[in-house]
């Protein structure tokens, strides 16, 4: 689906801060992550279309929805993730659990389910994950029996267990994947059918406002029609098929709770006088806790918004773009969020401040939707075959452009991300040579360096733009500042790791240096220190003392 | 009856800071919203809709941004909503600006009350309402509260120093809305945001409207804005509870202190 106009999203997102702000307050929100408790009214208040009706972004205007596209549903799950990542969760239960209907269901089922869902501010889960089948779906357990009636399929017998789900013990409807005769299949589960129930809500080290639950179904009858798609064996397919989109939506929660941990950090550090200065004056706090976290969230904003727009312009798939966004913008957030604490000292310790609670919760958006190292072998596979199919040009072409980038806008790092990818499309074929690839730890880390390298990338072109997009809270200089000390450190890191990493897996490297053109990655560091003052400075003015 | 009320979209000065140098806002990454007293008096314009089936015109004057402002009312319940935007218009003070916007009210048609906030938060003059009613010849009431309509009587609650008047009039009139202690904004649900595409939207010139070019703009304004600069910062001020008598001991406690009588 195509974006919803500026001013009307920007419309969206200042209702859902104004509700936050009377009707989740901190206070609350502390109270109920001690209590370990799931704010249902609230949960339900957020889906009433009178209220906010903030579920309708996933439901198409023809169900009754709002018809959100990817860009949209990208800045409500970041600002969700600001007030509250538990909360946040919650919606995307819901969201994740359509998606299977969005994606395969048949225009009668969805004009049925999605109505409804719209209409009577259902919460929907989504049960795919099972003990033995998490990332690895192809394990899946839970099994669908037919029901044969006078010849005829009517209706499927359910039994299986589901564990780790969102809304599990507090969802109206279940989309569940289940081992049908012809292969897995979902299937729309109501929660008052017989031989249903949830499990114990799990107490979770963070994201506590969430409700987590393991599923039970004994025997549950399910009629043919909640078949989704009518049809049996697509359900891997079709959950494949919004990994994209759902994953981004995960990049969305790791950058707005780092976001939200990088705003109380600055805020604070003006504040907080030692030794006769404030701590945001000071490079030994600012150069190590903030300015390379802001950084790396500010590039991964970039890439986010990249994959949106071209999801949004009717691309799909973008499995390995989904993987990127997810795996850079929730380690950033998860680190900001870690060195938050530290930037808070004392306080940050306490749970006075956001920050500890942040840091618990925002560490699920590194493990839910795949983890970080799932992450990085999805990353891993997509780019390998890219690098085989163009004989090693994938990155060296995309290196090409870069330059010219440079050449007409120098000041966004363009030539630094340009070193960058050319070292790692080097040590990607130096693996290929001497076939590294045998070793998971190649191939995982490698990941790791696509995702740093395709990042400072976007960064640097997004940089370049004549206009910055409506999230872009700091001028043009602070911007670029941004880019270019992002695309530095990534250059540095892809030729330093890179090297070390062939090294360690062969002995054979001797001229990988010259190839990763170390001298120019070192030569490309000049300017790296001013450059992070400057971002210092702008982090200061945007995020002004309160 | 049929009601315009007059919105206008303010950076939220909660976060503009004053370059001390230039002496100029800085405006990079502020966020612009509603003015808030025009947003009381949208909401009251639309209770009296839901009451009485009032017709809820909405009226700015900026550039095609101010939109976002026009759509969050016609969200919130406005029927159709008018944007004058016109470079003729661009650095108008609050006489140009009023005369520009009754200018648009006349187009508009009939226009039984004009519902507009106090003031403005940028600018604080708190002129434009009022010159908007005298270039169209309309009876004011300033610093109303509440509003209420029987049949063409129209029923307002006047804030004065120490209290309030009550104060009637009859349509046309314009009524420039303080807000109250109890208010609470509104904001849409994201089907109403969807919806309010759907309402009538006009962008018209100031050609359009029929304005005189001369009575706009710079040319147009007697007063220019030679200089903005902060406020100097008042030290807080120290503020004791208890009785009299304990409060009289801290206070000497303090001279003393401060060295301002003798032991």
């Amino acid at each position: 689906m195509a974006s919803i106009d500026a001013i009307s999203r920007n419309l969206m997102l200042d209702s859902l801060k104004d509700y936050a702000k009377r009707r989740i307050p901190y206070d609350l929100i502390r109270e109920l992550d001690a209590a370990n408790e799931f704010p249902a009214d609230i949960l339900k208040e957020m889906y009433d279309p009178n209220i906010l009706g903030v579920h309708l972004l996933m439901i198409p205007a023809e169900y009754g929805g709002v018809s959100g596209g990817s860009f949209d549903i990208y800045r409500v799950c970041e600002l969700l993730a600001r007030i509250d990542l538990g909360i946040a969760t919650g919606v995307f239960a819901t969201f994740l659990g359509t998606d299977p209907l969005n994606q395969g269901g048949t225009e009668e089922q969805k004009a049925k389910w999605l109505s409804r869902i719209a209409k009577e501010k259902l919460l929907v889960a989504y049960g795919a994950t099972e003990a033995d089948a998490g990332s690895d779906l192809v394990n899946l357990r839970t099994r669908a029996e037919h029901v044969v009636k006078n010849g005829k399929i009517v209706g499927y017998r359910i039994t299986g267990n589901k564990q780790w789900i969102s809304n599990g013990g507090v969802a109206d409807l279940y989309t569940i994947l289940a081992m049908a005769p012809g292969g897995p299949s979902w299937f729309l589960v109501e929660r008052n059918m017989e031989g249903f129930s949830p499990n114990k809500h799990e107490d979770k080290h963070g994201i506590r406002l969430s409700n987590t639950a393991g599923l039970s179904l004994d025997n549950v009858y399910v009629p043919a029609e909640n078949l989704i798609g009518l049809e049996e064996g697509k359900g891997l397919l079709q959950a494949q098929a919004v990994f994209g989109y759902t994953r981004l939506m995960v990049a969305a929660f790791g950058l707005g709770c780092g976001t939200e941990a990088l705003e109380v950090a600055v805020r604070y550090s003006q504040q907080r006088v030692q030794a006769g200065t404030p701590l945001s004056e000071k490079q030994g706090y600012t150069h190590k806790l903030i300015v390379p976290n802001a950084v790396w969230l500010e590039a991964s904003r970039a890439y986010i918004e990249e994959v949106a727009h071209k999801l949004d312009a009717g691309d799909h798939g973008l499995q390995t773009e989904g993987a990127i966004a997810k795996y850079s913008a929730t380690e950033a957030g998860n680190r900001m969020a870690e060195d938050a604490i530290q930037a808070l000292g004392g306080y940050g310790y306490t749970k006075d401040f956001p920050v500890e609670k942040i840091k618990r919760d925002v560490k699920i958006a590194c493990i839910y939707e795949g983890t970080s190292e799932i992450m990085e072998m999805t990353i891993y596979r997509g780019r390998w075959q890219e690098h085989l199919k163009s004989r090693g040009r994938y990155y060296l072409d995309q290196a090409d452009q870069l330059d010219q980038l440079h050449a007409k806008v120098p000041c966004v790092g363009a030539h630094a991300a340009a070193l960058a990818l050319r070292a790692l499309g080097a040590i990607m074929e130096e693996c290929r040579v001497q076939k590294l690839t045998r070793h998971q730890h190649v191939t995982f880390k490698l990941g790791k360096l696509i995702a740093a390298a395709e990042t400072a990338a976007c960064f640097a072109r997004t940089a370049a733009a004549e206009r910055y997009s409506e999230t872009v809270r700091f001028d043009k200089q602070g911007w670029q500042a941004m880019a270019r000390v992002y695309a530095r450190q990534t250059a540095l890191n892809i030729a330093v790791e890179g090297l070390a990493l062939v090294l360690g897996a062969s002995d054979q490297a001797g001229s990988l240096s010259d190839a990763v053109n170390l001298s120019a990655v070192q030569a490309e560091q000049k300017g790296q220190l001013t450059d992070m003052d400057l971002v210092a400075q702008k982090l200061k003015q945007t995020f002004k003392a309160k | 009856m049929n009601t315009v009320v007059l919105v206008k979209q303010v950076p939220d000065t909660t976060e503009v800071k004053i370059n001390p140098e230039t002496g100029t806002l800085i405006r990079a990454g502020v966020p612009s919203i509603i003015n808030p007293y025009d947003h009381f008096a949208l909401q009251t314009a639309l209770e009296l809709k839901k009451k009485h089936g009032f017709k809820v015109t909405l009226v700015s004057m900026g550039p095609g941004q101010a939109k976002a402002v026009l759509q969050l009312g016609l969200a919130l319940g406005a029927d159709e909503a008018v944007l004058l935007s016109d470079m003729a218009v661009a650095g108008s003070d609050t006489w140009a600006t009023s005369y520009a916007l009754a200018r648009t009210v006349k187009k508009i048609g009939k226009a039984d009350i004009i519902f507009c906030g106090m003031q403005a938060i940028d600018g604080d003059t708190a002129q434009t309402g009022p010159g908007v009613a005298q270039h169209l010849g309309m009876a004011q009431i300033t610093f109303c509260e509440s509003v209420e309509v029987d049949g063409r009587r129209i029923i307002v609650r006047k804030q004065i120093d120490g209290g309030h008047e009550i104060l009637e009039a009859k349509p046309p009139v314009l009524l420039s809305m303080v807000m109250t202690k109890d208010y609470v904004p509104q904001y849409p649900s994201f089907p109403a945001v969807h919806e309010s595409l759907k309402k009538p939207y006009h962008v018209w010139s100031a050609a359009d409207v029929e304005a005189d070019p001369q009575f706009l703009g710079l040319k147009g304004s007697p007063t220019q804005v030679s200089r903005i600069y902060p406020p100097p910062q008042r030290e807080k001020a120290a503020m004791f509870s208890g009785s009299g008598q304990e409060g009289v001991d801290k206070i000497l406690d303090i001279m003393r202190r401060e060295h301002f009588i003798g032991e």
